[in-house]
């Protein structure tokens, strides 16, 4: 009973069926993931269809999402099964290598997909020239820094993540006798100066005092940015230093002393320190002759790690990333005349599994077309003799 | 007799190359004047030196929808048009050139529709260039895809009534005396004001980088004009320009030639080399040779239908010779492409459209000699001539070997990734119209004929691997360019989405064939819905305006592509209707 039972699941696990079933369906949700990039921007459309299990849909009479539609990562799942349910299956004889290879291949592409939706982080660094950075940032992550600036020649630096000030509460800052309490967060809102006469501030502190703060829907387009903003308290030593907005939208940070220590708010673009420095000696944007049309970018970059006692220039132009410790940093933007150069930070542990299977598939296809020919070319010569 | 055949057969093919290369032969002089002479001075525009001739081709293409026009009785060439607009441009502006066939931008200027095609002068223009201008200011700032009809067609106009506007104040201020005079009133109260007009409407710069300026500083005559002012002496090709000018305006061919050869004479010394490879464009520009390749593959075809009801033993082997001529003429154009602008044959949608029908043909040929059915003629025929018409209508944008944007400049890339896709392409293309002709020959031939059928779909499904081959190769190059890059080997942007399909696609055919779910016609339906696949991945998703690879933005061929998809469901459904009819009807046993 049990062994037929498990016999019916494995032949369910390497039928064809199962694998056209799911081709078809991995090609719908690439069609509503492509379409849905116009209204999300890419990386909304991929996690809401590619990088989960199901595609959730919110019904207007419903409190909760449904699932609609089996998600990117669940028809990848299935169709790794059914890949390697497969590929155990083919026969290990020679007319079969190719097809063994391929799906080998395939096996690996998949897994390195999954590697990628996991394990990929996608930040940023941007740096002017002459500027020294340390860290990268977040596209779309914020953190709400609370940084001592006691010292003049260095800052210590403690945030607090978008997704903790989100669940409200105290909060209690680590290495600093600071705890903040989160009166009120917005994911995204409007700022603007408060109308003489409407509701007060919540804000007893800082330029908030003077804001009124309008929550409004998160964006989630590749161009635009969440201006997340929220009310908080910093108490230390049982005592209230106030109410502060801190904003996204504001400029300079704001802040209070506590027993001679400065401390400076900061809602920023979520950052990940380095233990080395790029510095922009030169950044480049070359035309084409009497056009606008961009020949080239290029950011010519001082990498100073001294935990490696390395210190050297690096060329980072199109199409030549720099890869560095893990991560792979590729110009991709810039701005503010020319000045400032904008690098994208990937690091993807993964990264090398495409090429291995990239070079597994091509072969096995090249194996099996081979030997297709060959057995048609037999045929079409034994159809001439007889 | 077959001896005959033979010759009859091939001398057809070679007679279409004969007449190939009597299209790329330079023309006559028109009234005299050397204007082929002065369509091969190399400029500078788009950021990279050609021949005067392409720009004019190309904006008589952008202005006008074609290369020529018939004003006053007799063809005006894109090199006389362009003289006529540098040099005189009162006369220029008298020439119909501009198309307007959008109804509202008709009302906005005041003229009604008539039922032959719209031409309107500059000069006729010229009153409402205003309003225009006023409509296309307030249009610009909407993102192409969220224009309305009337916005698009009012942009596209004023874009054109720009850049002619723009022609005919390059090398003079339209309505000025000329260069000649420019060059006596040097440092005259309002000269410094014209200069500076003048290098700022140039559309592009004819005189060549002077000695110990570096080799990309050429220059218009307004930035020539201007140096001269400052005192930094006279581009020596400022002179022989206004013998040029003048001698045209005072309808003087002779001296117009000898201030040609003259001016030649200054560009070989400032820029050797210049001269040469403008004059290798110019001859590429003559010979059309993916205009002449598209006639050549459409006689094919004709000749190949043709032959299946009138003496095959003759039409067959005509059209393959054909369809050979064609291919060679479509490979020149090809390698000189390459030649001329010195990347791989695939930079653009334009130069896409090319190489899938250059690939769509060379594997019907091959299938061709492997069957000798008369099937790979004719759709390596008919796919060749769709794709060069596609090209056509792509290429009426402009220039179609523009400067790679910067990440897209990468020879290896291109030559791998691209080209190994857009083979995929064409063999999923060639796939889909083999399975077309399975399909249309199944309801139109009464006769049923298994053994062609059966070859039909071994056709199919050996392209079909072939495409998967290509395709999925293609599709993980795509991948490694982009992590190398961009650091990342998949993001899901629409292009690669596109791709994937096209993959996906012919997985599912090839292991639902394999299963035994699909037999010989559902093999078939699913090769036509290739086709679907392929143009939505190819050009639909230019037309999301999203993600790195959406650079060929078309705002026009969005009701062509739903056509052609919605032509595709209707075979799809001849292909799965049984043939029942025919086969109960009578006729069948003839």
């Amino acid at each position: 009973m049990i062994k037929t039972i498990a016999s019916r699941i494995w032949a369910f696990f390497k039928s064809f069926q199962l694998t056209i079933v799911l081709l078809a369906l991995l090609m719908c949700l690439v069609v509503l993931c492509t379409l849905a990039q116009v209204e999300m921007g890419t990386a909304g459309a991929v996690n809401a269809y590619m990088r989960s299990f199901f595609v959730w849909r919110h019904v207007a009479a419903l409190p909760f999402p449904l699932p609609i539609f089996p998600g990117g990562a669940l028809v990848g799942l299935l169709l790794t099964i059914n890949l390697i349910a497969k590929t155990l299956d083919i026969k290990l004889i020679w007319p079969r290598a190719g097809m063994w290879l391929i799906h080998a291949g395939l096996v690996i592409l998949f897994a390195g997909e999954f590697v990628a939706g996991m394990m990929q982080v996608d930040t940023n660094m941007s740096i002017e020239v002459g500027q020294t950075v340390n860290y990268v940032q977040s596209y779309k992550d914020m953190e709400l820094a609370v940084i001592d600036v006691t010292d003049p020649a260095w800052d210590e630096v403690y945030s607090v993540p978008d997704t903790l000030l989100a669940k409200g509460g105290s909060i209690a800052i680590p290495g600093t006798p600071i705890t903040l309490n989160v009166k009120r967060y917005f994911p995204n809102a409007e700022l603007a100066t408060l109308i003489p006469g409407s509701a007060p501030s919540l804000a007893t502190a800082g330029v908030g005092v003077n804001a009124s703060v309008v929550e409004i829907p998160v964006v989630s387009a590749d161009n635009e940015m969440n201006q997340t903003s929220a009310f908080v308290e910093p108490v230390a030593g049982g005592r209230s230093y106030g109410v502060w907005l801190t904003s996204v939208a504001l400029g300079a940070p704001q802040s209070f002393t506590h027993e001679g220590r400065t401390y400076a708010l900061s809602m920023r673009l979520r950052r990940q320190y380095l233990p080395y420095a790029f510095t922009l000696k030169q950044f480049r944007h070359d035309v084409y002759p009497g056009t606008d049309i961009p020949k080239n970018f290029s950011s010519l970059v001082q990498v100073v790690n001294p935990s490696q006692k390395e210190s050297r220039e690096v060329l980072i132009y199109m199409n030549q990333p720099l890869r560095y410790e893990g991560k792979t940093f590729y110009q991709a933007s810039f701005g503010k005349n020319d000045t400032l150069s904008i690098l994208s930070v990937v690091e993807n542990p993964g990264w090398l599994l495409p090429y291995v299977s990239c070079v597994l598939v091509s072969l096995g296809l090249l194996v099996h077309f081979a030997i297709v020919l060959r057995r048609s070319l037999k045929r079409r010569q034994d159809q001439k003799e007889s | 007799m077959t001896f005959l055949k033979k010759y009859l057969a091939w001398g057809a093919g070679a007679l279409a190359l004969l007449i190939a290369l009597v299209v790329a032969l330079p023309g006559g002089k028109a009234r005299g004047f050397d204007v082929n002479g002065f369509g091969s001075l190399p400029i500078l525009e788009g950021g990279r030196v050609k021949p005067l001739d392409s720009v004019a081709r190309n904006s008589l293409l952008v202005i006008h929808s074609r290369q020529g026009f018939r004003h006053e009785g007799r063809m005006v060439g894109p090199d006389e048009w362009m003289l006529d607009v540098v040099f005189r441009p009162q006369v220029a502006d008298q020439q119909p050139i501009f198309v307007i066939d959008d109804l509202d931008v008709l009302g906005l200027i005041g003229a009604k529709q008539t039922k032959s095609r719209n031409y309107f002068s500059f000069a006729d223009l010229s009153t409402h260039l205003e309003e225009i201008q006023k409509q296309a200011t307030t249009a610009q700032p909407i993102a192409p895809q969220k224009r309305t009809r009337f916005q698009s067609a009012i942009v596209n106009l004023f874009d054109r009534v720009y850049l002619y506007y723009k022609l005919r104040n390059t090398l003079q201020l339209a309505g000025s005396p000329g260069i000649g005079w420019e060059i006596q009133s040097l440092g005259t109260a309002d000269a410094t004001l014209r200069h500076q007009d003048l290098t700022q409407l140039a559309h592009f710069r004819i005189l060549p980088p002077p000695a110990g300026a570096g080799p990309d500083a050429w220059q218009s005559v307004g930035q020539a004009l201007s140096a001269a002012n400052a005192g930094g002496g006279l581009h020596p090709g400022l002179v022989p320009l206004a013998k040029l000018n003048a001698a045209y305006v005072a309808n003087d061919p002779t001296t117009f030639n000898q201030a040609l050869t003259e001016m030649k004479g200054v560009v070989a010394t400032l820029k050797p080399g210049a001269l040469g490879h403008a004059s290798n464009e110019i001859a590429f520009n003559r010979a059309q040779p993916f205009f002449v390749g598209l006639s050549i593959y459409f006689v094919a075809f004709l000749v190949l239908c043709v032959s299946w009801i009138w003496k095959p033993e003759l039409l067959r082997p005509t059209a393959y010779s054909l369809l050979a001529a064609g291919a060679i003429v479509h490979t020149l154009g090809l390698a000189a492409r390459i030649i001329l602008q010195g990347r791989p044959p695939v930079t653009n949608l334009y130069s896409s459209a090319v190489f899938v029908g250059w690939g769509a043909v060379i594997l019907g040929l091959i299938v061709e000699r492997m069957y000798r059915k008369g099937f790979g003629t004719a759709v390596a025929a008919a796919a060749g001539f769709a794709s060069l018409i596609v090209a056509q209508n792509l290429g009426t944008e402009g220039d179609t070997m523009e400067m790679m944007r910067a990440v897209l400049d990468s020879n290896f890339w291109l030559a791998t990734h691209v080209v190994t896709i857009t083979i995929g392409y064409s063999g999923t293309f060639l796939a889909g119209s083999i399975a077309i002709a399975y399909a249309l020959r199944k309801h139109l031939v009464t006769k049923v004929d298994v053994e062609t059928d059966k070859v039909l779909v071994d056709m199919a499904y050996g392209i079909i691997c072939f495409a998967l081959f290509f395709s999925f190769v293609g599709t993980v190059l795509g991948g490694i360019w982009a992590d190398q890059s961009w650091g990342r080997f998949w993001g899901w942007d629409p292009k690669e989405n596109g791709a994937l399909l096209i993959v996906l696609w012919n997985a599912i055919i090839l292991h639902a064939r394999m299963a035994g779910y699909v037999r010989d016609r559902g093999t078939m339906v699913m090769a036509i819905f290739g086709n679907v696949i392929t143009a939505l991945s190819w050009f639909g998703v230019n037309m999301l305006g999203v993600g790195l690879h959406s650079y060929g933005f078309m705002d026009q061929a969005f009701w062509a592509l739903t056509g052609f998809c919605v032509s595709q469901l209707i075979l799809m459904l001849i292909c799965y209707a049984p043939p029942r009819f025919w086969a109960n009807n009578p006729h069948s046993k003839a």
